[in-house]
């Protein structure tokens, strides 16, 4: 499992629930993460930042032939989209779960993906792409692509992804400092600086089609799903189906999602992502060659375990899932440790409480517990919740519902975000588009005030002060001087 | 039965009063449950269940789907005021320091590119002043908390 948190706690249970034995690789700083217990086996990695560990393709390998393993997942992110390492991984004489470092090339390079996708005849977003490699000579020729394109403009990394190296430019005067922006972010990021422009069409959904492919020729897609709701570029609010599908252009958008993985031989789970202009028209954005965040919501309306025909595709063996049926709506919102009132500013701290909400319809992907910490060491995506119901309305209830039971106390989340998100307009009404968030809060989200509860939150303070009951538990604990401390009596300890 | 609060309004003094075993404030009761269970009845007579962790010295309030932080100010503190520094909001790499010390500058004004969690963050002025000190460079690791420029 050559990832880590919540993605490799999700690939773990399926290996475990598949009856394949599995190894986990760890950095020094995540020791004890919730991952490392779900593994048969943990490799402890040599280094310290990201670079060292998780990126480490050599370390990575040699842990896989130590251990005996047959196979590496990559998950999403860290190594999961660099052909490279697939290469390496398969002259290792192991088995990579995904696609081919050629599918992964192709698709990965994001100016390359759009003049394939051109080739085969699906639709791509107007705009030009910047081969310069010279950062003065890129920034002059970008300037002048972008009087051809025109504003408003997006300028993203071709390695890119994540909304990271991307920037948005309204106004001519601010492109050279977000040219210059975008490319050093991409550098940092990816090591290359290469961008390109696309003209940016507001009002559009992000409409993102699942598929499938095995090794014995057979190619299908799992409907769409609608991600449009962002913040910085990144999703935070995830459906299935999109509320405004129709079985025409899901039809339509599947063909092209499928001729679009064919084109480049694809085998394995992937997502081509489309943005739907309200004419109606789609266009392709990119191709994901790999697993993605926002998986289980098609899990949920399909009934297919998108993990396991993962594993089964890798093994050779034929996809095990039938025809297309789509059955009730799935909701998925991610859990940021952010502050959703500064700008959504990252944020860390203990989790001092972690109480997830429970009931039917209710599915919780995470990598940490009550007690962890959240560090800035990784990203501060700290769960997916995801909830099912036989209706749109009903699963916006159920959401509703869970967000308002989800008790995380130690660290500033985004759930009021998230919650607040549930009542506007345009998300109940399905009429969400990319730009929503800054549409609904031009000034910034904050929650809403309510001084009765404010109030109430003084008063559990003062008697929570008065009755003691940050010392009660420590107090037991520290009577205990011999032994590990009982769970019991480290429930509601003090921090630090 | 008395404490105090931290608020952005200045400290703000609590006194509890019993009525039973009940906590009661503003017309708000509070009754604590076996295992430190808090259940509120509110002003408007609706009833929730609290959750409440100190972590640091501050309580941290879970209720009815809102969580709310209140910062107790010990006994004898002296309650020490930020002195308009502007501070690194989580620890980093500065990337771009944008000003310079003498700058004048409007609010809103960036002052400072950071790079924490693989994402840049700008940090802006809050109000109108001038840039009286610099204390980080480009490429310097800042620690959560640190002072990164002075404002006057």
């Amino acid at each position: 499992m050559a990832n880590r948190g919540e993605i490799a706690c999700r690939i773990l249970r399926a290996c475990k629930e598949a009856g394949h034995p599995t190894v986990a690789i760890c950095a020094p700083n995540d020791a004890g993460s919730l991952f490392t217990e779900m593994a048969d086996q943990v490799v402890m990695l040599k280094g310290e930042t990201i670079a060292e560990t998780y990126l480490d393709q050599q370390q990575i390998i040699q842990a896989a032939l130590d251990t005996g393993a047959t196979a590496i997942h990559p998950g999403f992110g860290f190594l999961s989209e660099r052909a490279e390492f697939a290469t390496a991984v398969q002259s290792a004489g192991l088995t990579w779960i995904g696609p081919s470092a050629m599918a992964i090339e192709k698709m990965g390079d994001k100016m390359t993906a759009r003049q394939t996708m051109r080739a085969a005849g699906v639709p791509v977003i107007p705009g030009e792409e910047v081969e310069e490699v010279d950062e003065g000579m890129a920034l002059e020729a970008l300037r002048q692509a972008a009087e051809r394109v025109g504003y408003p403009l997006l300028l993203k990394a071709s390695s890119g992804g994540g909304g990271k190296g991307m920037r948005a430019v309204h106004d001519p005067a601010d492109f050279d400092s977000a040219a210059a922006g975008a490319r050093r972010e991409a550098v940092a990021a990816f090591g290359d600086g290469r961008i390109y422009i696309e003209r940016l069409l507001s009002g559009s959904k992000h409409v993102e089609i699942q598929v499938l492919a095995d090794q014995h020729g057979r190619t299908v897609h799992l409907g769409e799903r609608e991600c449009s709701v962002q913040r910085r570029h990144q999703k935070v609010f995830e459906e299935a189906p999109g509320p405004t599908m129709t079985e025409a252009l899901r039809e339509a958008m599947g063909q092209a999602a499928v001729a679009a993985a064919e084109a480049v031989n694809y085998v394995g789970a992937g997502t081509v992502e489309f943005l739907l202009a309200p004419t109606g028209e789609f266009f392709f954005l990119e191709m994901n060659t790999r697993i993605q965040v926002e998986h289980p919501v098609t899990e949920l309306v399909t009934g297919v375990d998108i993990v396991r025909e993962q594993l089964r595709i890798a093994n050779g063996e034929p996809m095990s899932c039938g025809p297309l049926m789509i059955r009730g709506h799935a909701i998925e919102v991610r859990l940021y440790a952010e502050d959703a009132a500064s700008g959504f500013l990252p944020s860390i701290g203990p989790l001092a409480v972690f109480r997830p909400p429970e009931g039917p319809g209710i599915r919780l992907d995470t990598g940490v517990r009550e007690g962890d910490d959240v560090t800035p060491n990784y990203d501060p995506m700290l769960a997916k919740l995801i909830v099912w119901a036989p209706s749109r309305p009903e699963a916006l209830e159920k959401m509703r519902r869970a967000l308002d039971e989800f008790v995380v106390l130690g660290t500033t989340t985004n759930i009021e975000f998230l919650r607040d998100l549930c009542d506007a307009g345009p998300v109940v009404a399905g009429s969400t588009t990319t730009t929503t968030i800054e549409e609904l809060w031009p000034n910034g989200w904050n929650p809403p005030a309510d001084a009765m509860l404010e109030e109430a939150a003084l008063l559990a303070a003062a008697s929570a002060e008065t009755l003691g009951l940050h010392r009660v538990r420590t107090r037991i604990s520290s009577d205990l001087t011999d032994g590990p401390a009982s769970p019991f009596t480290t429930l509601n300890r003090r921090f630090p | 039965m008395q404490h105090t609060f931290a608020s952005s309004e200045g400290p703000v003094e609590v006194t509890l009063a019993r009525d039973g075993e009940a906590f009661v404030l503003e017309g708000q009761r509070l009754l604590q449950h076996n295992r430190g269970r808090l259940h509120l009845t509110l002003r408007d007579g609706r009833t929730c269940l609290a959750h409440a962790a100190k972590v640091g010295d501050v309580w941290w309030v879970h209720l009815n789907g809102r969580t709310y932080k209140w910062e107790r100010i010990e006994p004898g503190s002296s309650g020490a005021e930020d002195e308009g520094g502007l501070v690194a909001p989580m620890p980093g790499k500065v990337l771009e320091v944008l000003v310079a010390q003498g700058d004048v500058v409007e609010a809103g004004t960036p002052l400072m590119v950071l790079e924490a969690m693989k994402m840049e963050h700008r940090i802006v002025a809050a109000s109108d002043g001038k840039v009286v000190a610099v204390h980080y460079a480009a490429g310097d690791q800042v620690a959560q908390g640190a002072v990164l420029l002075d404002l006057e």
